[in-house]
């Protein structure tokens, strides 16, 4: 208890002496009038910020429901573009085409003759082609193609590659057949 | 002059600070950790944590012929699963009035649209609610088309929904099924080239990540992608339009001649490019399940005794190695037996003659080659049968491909020391006697067979695959000898007139082979059958073999004369060459 004093009493009396800080004042300062034009430009400010944000986000909340719609438009495209591609899917293949090629009664010549431009000249076997097919794409059709298993051949519509159908036999004969002359031979009308 | 109660309230705010710095030190680092070091994870998690997250799918690539055409692709189809415990009668607003459609109407056009009946589908719901009343998922039906998908989806019907699958296309059917193979339901390779390449075809799945709004509309700023690779693009050296026409072909040929199987393939000769691989029966990859469907690839997964195709080879060994040439002469009984005590006959017999090494192919004698390779020692003609290919497989190196079996000539037995000249006791398969023809074609070098052309990355990149050297197998003139000798073979031999193509010079020679019995022993009566050659003789462009298992109609390797004959018309009029301007010099058969 005794050791406080004595210990504070050089720091106290080592404490040099100051001037008083404060001193009064000589004169009555201009009194400054607020500017109203800096609280305008802040306010304006910040107004503008506000509203430029509002505006960016509107537009972006826009952007995103177009890009919605369109993704929506494009998912449809795609799945048309499936449907129509499924529908074809096949048909260019060459047992196709082939089989279409024989319903129309034309047969794989074996031996092409070449014609030499230069000279006029006849290269290769110099024979007509043959009435037969060299194979039978149509009637003997071995490679299968389980895409266009059941498509109507384009030009003979109710056969498919694997032959005819079983309908298509019966018109087949009924339309074989001449029609009956019953009221004498018929005149053509002229006119 | 501080005492130590002086220098005490100091220490203490040196202490706070000291705190203090280091809270906001250790915050400092969390900070950075966060911001910096872990930011990607952070980012991550909160995308994926809280974000939906969807898989994309990568497509698997196309495998397309020499021009371009496409044999596999790849497309989506749909599973419809149904939620049975909520199949309800349908509440439908019409002209404002609330009418309800009974589950049997509404089954009926599920029904028309996914070609079942009414009552299967109903059959479906009843069966999965009797399981398990609360049941939430049963197949209604799957692998529907889009068309299918979309006239579904359309109902509206709330207890109906789909999932994609991504499934596998091949346009053009059976043509080259054999070798694109093709991919499971699951969309996993399960045979061919589908397999082979799968490193090339397969597709790598990304994923996305994004938040939704209440509206279900992505929030803008959360979508972050990591994208799918696509699959490359597989391209072969077949050209799928003589393909088609050899498969019809091998096929109406198998059927006439009620033979097991057939194959017929084409080769570039100057290349090694396999334009065609053909066989029946086989398989159409877009209904491999399909009856009767033959899902290996007997082209180069089957091996035979190579027979007297076999001979052309001896002889070019004879011309090369021992100084033969097309007319050394052999004195040949129909049969013979030699001093070692190994027996050889001719397929027929026949009176004793003097043959010309050309005769002895003509004529194709067993007795007459067998009897001229003692000119020449084993383990040389051993020598030059490899390098020809023999019992090497091909560079292909088609899945399961199976090499045919040469022994070295020091394991030979008596038998065997004859046999091996006309293609006993060796067996090959088709792409390997196609390349030793190729030797002969290509003025004694023989080029490594080649079934890809490339593969194209998704994004761009073009492999190609590496093939191993040409092989210089007989010298130049050896092979011209021995083409010569082939091309006597097609004008003089007993089919010649059935295999006449023409306007063009053409080298070939037939092979009648015996088949194991699986037991040590030869079939008796059955032949494996095939004619191997290649046109124009003057400067090859083509090689075509053709072979026939166990024909029975005609049961030597005649029965093979029609095939080959047409394939080969059609590979020289489908690449336009050009008619043969010169004639193949005659050689004589007999001394």
């Amino acid at each position: 208890m005794s050791a406080a004093p004595d210990t504070l009493q050089p720091l106290i009396a080592e404490l040099p002496r100051r001037e008083p800080p404060l001193r009064p004042v000589e004169q009555v300062g201009r009194r400054r009038r607020p500017r109203v034009a800096y609280a305008l430009t802040a306010l304006l400010g910040a107004l503008a910020i506000a509203a430029a944000q509002m505006g960016l986000s509107v537009a972006t909340t826009e952007t995103t429901y177009r890009v919605s719609e369109l993704t929506q438009q494009q998912r449809e495209l795609t799945w048309q573009k499936q449907v129509l591609y499924d529908e074809i899917a096949g048909m260019s293949s060459p047992q196709y085409l082939a089989a279409n090629a024989a319903s129309l009664g034309m047969v794989i010549n074996q031996s092409p003759t070449y014609l030499r431009l230069s000279d006029g000249a006849i290269i290769g076997s110099g024979k007509p082609a043959g009435y037969a097919s060299s194979v039978s794409a149509l009637s003997k059709g071995a490679v299968g193609n389980a895409l266009v298993a059941d498509t109507p051949l384009v030009t003979t519509p109710d056969a498919t590659m694997q032959g005819t159908l079983e309908t298509a036999t019966e018109s087949d004969v009924t339309t074989a057949l001449p029609p009956p002359i019953t009221d004498g031979l018929p005149t053509p009308t002229t006119r | 002059m501080t005492t130590r109660t002086s220098r005490s309230p100091r220490r203490r705010t040196v202490v706070a600070l000291g705190v203090v710095l280091a809270v906001l030190v250790a915050f400092g680092i969390r900070l950075v950790d966060i911001q910096i070091v872990n930011a990607d994870q952070h980012v991550k998690d909160s995308l994926t944590k809280i974000g939906e997250r969807v898989a994309l799918k990568g497509t698997r690539g196309s495998i397309t012929d020499a021009s371009g055409r496409v044999l596999a692709e790849s497309t989506l189809l749909y599973d419809a699963q149904l939620s049975p415990k909520n199949v309800k009668p349908q509440q439908v607003v019409r002209g404002g009035e609330k009418i309800q459609i009974p589950w049997a109407q509404t089954a009926g056009e599920i029904a028309a649209i996914t070609g079942q009946t009414a009552e299967e589908v109903m059959t479906i719901v009843a069966d999965a609610l009797e399981r398990d009343p609360e049941s939430q998922f049963a197949y209604l039906k799957r692998g529907l088309t889009t068309e299918q998908y979309r006239d579904l989806a359309e109902l509206g019907l709330p207890y109906l929904s789909f999932t994609s699958q991504p499934s596998r296309v091949y346009p053009q059917g059976a043509v080259a099924g054999s070798l694109t193979g093709f991919v499971g339901v699951d969309g996993s390779p399960l045979e061919g080239l589908e397999v082979a390449q799968d490193q090339c075809l397969a597709a790598t799945d990304g994923e996305e990540t994004f938040q939704r709004g209440q509206d279900g509309v992505v929030i803008p700023g959360t979508k972050a992608e990591t994208p799918a690779q696509d699959g490359g693009t597989l391209q072969l050296t077949i050209d799928s339009d003589l393909q088609w026409y050899l498969q019809q072909l091998i096929a109406e040929q198998v059927k006439k001649y009620k033979s097991i199987s057939g194959t017929i393939t084409v080769v570039e000769a100057k290349t090694g490019k396999i334009r065609a691989a053909a066989e029946y029966p086989t398989v159409d990859p877009n209904d491999f399940d399909a009856e009767g469907a033959f899902l290996r690839n007997r082209v180069f997964q089957d091996t035979f005794e190579p027979a007297s195709t076999f001979k052309a080879l001896s002889a070019a060994v004879l011309v090369d190695g021992a100084g033969l040439t097309p007319l050394t002469t052999v004195h040949a009984p129909w049969k013979v037996t030699f001093d070692n005590g190994a027996r050889v006959r001719d397929m027929s017999g026949h009176a004793t003659v003097d043959y010309t090494l050309n005769g002895v192919l003509v004529e194709s004698s067993n007795v007459g080659i067998s009897r001229l390779s003692e000119r020449i020692d084993p383990q040389t003609r051993y020598e030059y049968l490899k390098k020809f290919g023999i019992g090497q497989g091909s560079a292909v190196n088609f899945p399961a491909e199976q090499k045919g079996i040469l022994y070295p000539a020091s394991e030979w037995d008596n038998q065997q020391l004859y046999d091996t000249n006309y293609g006993q006791g060796v067996a090959t398969t088709v792409p390997e006697l196609i390349g030793a023809y190729s030797a002969i074609a290509n003025g004694g070098v023989r080029v490594p067979l080649q079934l890809i052309e490339s593969c194209t990355k998704a994004d761009g990149t073009v492999i190609e695959p590496e093939l191993p050297e040409k092989v210089r197998v007989i010298s130049e003139e050896s092979a011209r000898q021995v083409t010569t000798m082939l091309e006597n073979v097609y004008m003089q031999a007993g089919y010649s007139k059935a295999i006449h193509v023409p306007g063009y010079r053409v080298a070939m020679k037939s092979g009648t082979g015996q088949k194991s019995d699986g037991k040590g022993h030869y079939k008796s009566g059955v032949w494996y059958t095939l004619m191997i050659g290649f046109a124009p003789a003057e400067d090859p462009e083509y090689i075509v073999a053709i072979t026939q298992d166990e024909p029975t109609r005609v049961k030597s390797s005649s029965a093979d004369a029609e095939g080959f004959q047409k394939a080969m018309t059609q590979v020289m009029k489908t690449y336009r060459v050009m008619p043969s301007t010169t004639k193949a010099p005659e050689l004589p058969v007999y001394k």
